[in-house]
């Protein structure tokens, strides 16, 4: 019994550090950004804005509403869904390093801070990455 | 594998289940079940149960889940549909590929499953994805289950067993592309012309609809026309059709000038239809004509675009009509079901019929004569300058009931937490044209104005989910958006886009085609038949019987998506101040609106308050009230006690759980009594029912980043 308790407070202590890190920290960086955001105009403004506002077929993708969908949830969420479902005319379409530029772009248009080091293209590593619409 | 042109038949039929079997001779009333997309033909979404009240809502257990991923290619994001109950079996539609499924009502347990494989012309659909659900159909022997493809085939089933009605149609099926007083354009195949709303079915007579792609972008000013039709329940057979754009011999072809009404196309009825069966009255709620805000093709009033309109249930012949907006410039589809409600009005019995609508203004006629039943004065509208525009002078306001949301933009509308965020707000606001309900759309140029800043168009107000009626108390509960704010700006459309003068754009942008919800989303688009799973190529054909797959496994099958609710603490995407909505709160509500009297009788603030709202920095240290939050998707249901309706956002609550609430109020106060937790915001109206002494509510959620499921609820078990 003890051992799996032990084991249970060691998987907890994965799982928390799996998560300590936030969309805060400067996950991204500026150049990346910039590559979606010119991705973004290519493959993403027709159904959500040019300025991600969103539209009648498709929600904004900055701002509050964006924001509560998806705080407390990771990167790796956010990145999983758009390379599955989008662009939703021809999904898997882009290949995972564009939708690490285009997810950089997105975190750049909700004023998370760009860092030194690009996102990652791996999910597993994106999913480490908790978004937080508020800095804690 | 045999090749042929029409649909393919998938069918499990789940061998040793049959679906009455396990059920006892339940008494069938029309209280306990729910036998249509709302409750009734009056689609009053009402039913007196009382078992679930507000001394026990929050108690409410999970009794199954249906995911509905795997009715398809990919994933779904966006189901809208709500289930029917009868005899203890649920029928609703779900997946990208729009399949029905019969669930026991109890467990949930799949029954029978059934999906149509359409190829190419479910790739071309402008309306894909799983629809809004089925209609029912008995004659105290046989029992049917109808539903429109995404291809835009009308399908009868046994409820008992899912396998199409051979006897209806041709094998089950008709092509509601033929036989509609005009040939669809360029061909069957990729004519664009669909539906995505529950047949609606009264006696012997099936009703259908049709709908086209979003209208902010169109491809040509000419487009097929949204006919309405009654078909025989029984052989599938035509019985009248009503032209929704009259033909020249028919009246209101004159309100189409220059002979407008030749070409245009749209006009179509996509929501639910209402059936006064007694009195054998048909309310049709007609949307736009095409080009949802440029009319310059079509000047005039543009008759039935926008109208209410009833026609005769055995011959679809007008019996009366009243446009509810001239010459249609926002978007303003009548998207609600009419509410069929019997009122008393200063002492007199009238038979009235009730539309909410996008604009906020719930609308009441005499459902006999057509006769408002509190004035509605033609009132002069404001007037645009697009080139080549026509405009009407006056656009009908109802003196009563007052409107019960936002409809127009004022400085008083902009966000007011502090003076400085609403000069904020005012500074950002500075380049768009913004007024009263009826404001038209500008051309858009880089200097001001950008758009003309709309609430209560194309979001609505309230949209597709429609309201819910009380026949005790006469009363209408509507939710609606009051701040899902739509800029409207129109750009010269490039010839290689579109043959219309103007489509809808921003100046210093590059005019697009404008996408809608799930369009080439679908089990069969593009991708999916590119990938081998979809029925296209090789794969089309027709088979059925059981031990046929319904599709692909989709363990590797890309999701489609749509999420349903336009995201938006306040709407309006972007349009934000310091991450704050323009729009000050309420961003949506639910309204109680008396029909005796046409008052409201209390309005709250429906959704929790947004995270981003809640803890943003510029708003620390003030009460907020409950603000609500913004979405068109939120439809109600009302029981014996309760108003019930779930969240359009996730949210964290008091107990740092992440979730969307399903909310019950008091129907007689409007006070909150309870509430339970779900996972993804609600994305198809709730309904209810009694099965074996317990009452369940079912309801479909599904957004960002969670795929749909419908979700049945009930009390816990004390045994």
């Amino acid at each position: 019994m003890r051992k799996r308790l032990t084991a249970m407070a060691f998987a907890a202590a994965v799982l928390m550090a799996q998560t300590t890190r936030s969309v805060w920290d400067g996950v991204y960086t500026a150049d990346q950004a910039k590559r979606g955001q010119d991705l973004y105009s290519k493959e993403c403004a027709s159904c959500h804005g040019s300025d991600l506002t969103g539209g009648e077929s498709a929600p904004a993708l900055a701002g509050p509403g964006f924001l509560s969908n998806w705080t407390t949830l990771t990167v790796g969420d956010l990145f999983e869904r758009t390379r599955v479902s989008m662009p939703e005319n021809n999904p898997g379409k882009l290949s995972r390093a564009q939708v690490a530029d285009l997810t950089a772009y997105l975190l750049s248009a909700n004023r998370f801070p760009a860092g030194k080091t690009e996102l990652d293209k791996q999910t597993e590593v994106l999913k480490q990455i908790r978004i937080d619409a508020e800095k804690k | 594998m045999s090749k042929c042109p029409g649909a393919l038949y998938a069918l499990i039929a789940i061998a040793g289940i049959a679906v009455s079997s396990a059920q006892p001779a339940a008494a069938q009333t029309k209280d306990t079940e729910w036998p249509t997309y709302g409750a009734d033909l009056a689609n009053t979404r009402y039913r007196p149960l009382d078992q679930i009240n507000a001394s026990n809502f929050s108690q409410l257990e999970l009794a199954w889940v249906f995911k509905t991923d795997n009715l398809g290619t990919r994933p779904e994001y966006k189901l809208e549909g709500t289930p029917l109950m009868v005899k203890g079996v649920l029928y609703a539609t779900g997946g990208t590929r729009r399949s029905v499924v019969a669930l026991d009502a109890a467990s949930g347990e799949v029954l029978w499953v059934h999906g149509e494989h359409e190829g190419e012309r479910a790739m071309a659909a402008p309306r894909q994805l799983s629809g809004r659900g089925v209609a029912y159909w008995t004659d105290g022997k046989e029992e049917r289950v109808l539903y429109v493809t995404p291809g835009y085939r009308l399908v009868a089933l046994d409820a008992k067993t899912g396998v199409p009605v051979h006897t209806f149609g041709e094998n089950g099926l008709v092509d509601l592309k033929l036989n509609d007083d005009q040939a669809i354009f360029p061909d069957l195949t990729t004519g664009e012309i669909g539906l995505q709303s529950a047949p609606t079915i009264a006696g012997n007579t099936i009703i259908i609809g049709a709908s086209f792609r979003e209208g902010m972008t169109p491809k040509s000013m000419r487009n097929n026309k949204g006919y309405v039709r009654g078909f025989d329940v029984r052989t599938g057979k035509r019985l009248w059709i009503f032209h929704t754009i009259p033909t020249k011999t028919e009246p209101g072809y004159d309100s189409w000038l220059n002979g407008s009404a030749e070409y245009t196309g749209n006009t179509g009825v996509w929501t639910q239809i209402s059936v006064d069966e007694k009195r054998g009255l048909v309310y049709l709620p007609v949307e736009s004509p095409t080009g949802d805000y440029y009319g310059g093709h079509r000047p005039g009033n543009d008759l039935y675009g926008e109208s209410l309109v009833c026609v005769d249930l055995k011959t679809g012949e007008r019996k009366w009509h009243f446009q509810l907006v001239h010459h249609p410039l926002w978007d303003m589809d009548i998207s609600s079901a009419p509410i069929l409600a019997d009122i008393t009005v200063e002492g007199r019995a009238v038979p009235a019929v009730a539309v909410p609508s996008k604009q906020g203004i719930l609308y009441v006629f005499d459902r006999v004569t057509g006769k408002p039943v509190w004035p509605i004065e033609e009132k002069p509208a404001p007037q645009g300058d697009v080139p080549g525009e026509w405009y009407s002078p006056t656009q009908p306001i109802p003196s009563k009931p007052p409107a019960y949301a936002r409809n127009g933009v004022a400085v008083d509308d902009l966000i007011n937490f502090t003076p400085a965020l609403r000069d904020q707000a005012q500074t950002l606001i500075a380049k768009y044209r913004i007024g009263p309900v009826f404001t038209p759309p500008v051309e858009s140029k880089l200097d001001g104005p950008l758009a003309t800043l709309t609430l209560g168009t194309a979001s609505g107000g309230t949209n597709w989910p429609g309201g819910s009626y009380d026949p005790e108390t006469h009363t209408v509960y509507a939710y609606a958006c009051n701040a899902c704010l739509t800029p409207i700006g129109l750009m010269k459309s490039p010839k290689e886009l579109s043959d219309m003068a103007y489509v809808a754009g921003t100046a210093g942008q590059e005019v697009r085609m404008r996408a809608g919800p799930g369009e080439n989303a679908g089990a069969d688009s593009v991708a999916a038949v590119a990938a081998g799973r979809g029925a296209g190529g090789g794969r089309a054909g027709r088979g059925g019987g059981a031990g046929r797959g319904a599709a692909a496994p989709a363990e590797s099958a890309p999701p489609a998506a749509a999420p349903p609710a336009r995201a938006g603490g306040g709407g309006g995407g972007g349009m934000t101040v310091q991450g704050l909505p323009l729009i000050k709160p309420p961003y949506a509500t639910i309204s109680a609106i008396n029909l005796d009297r046409g008052e409201i009788v209390w309005q709250v603030a429906h959704g929790e308050t947004p995270d981003a709202i809640k803890n943003n920095p510029a708003l620390k240290g003030l009460d907020i009230p409950r603000t609500g939050q913004s979405g068109y998707n939120i439809g109600t249901l009302v029981t014996k006690s309760l108003v019930i309706a779930g969240d359009s956002l996730i949210t964290t609550t008091s107990s740092a759980t992440r979730g969307a609430m399903l909310r019950a109020y008091d129907k007689t106060s409007g006070k909150e009594v309870g509430a339970v937790t779900m996972p993804a915001p609600q994305s198809g109206s709730p309904m209810t029912y009694m099965w074996n002494g317990r009452q369940y509510i079912v309801i479909a959620i599904s957004g960002g980043a969670y795929s749909g499921e419908y979700r049945a609820y009930r009390l816990p078990d004390e045994r």
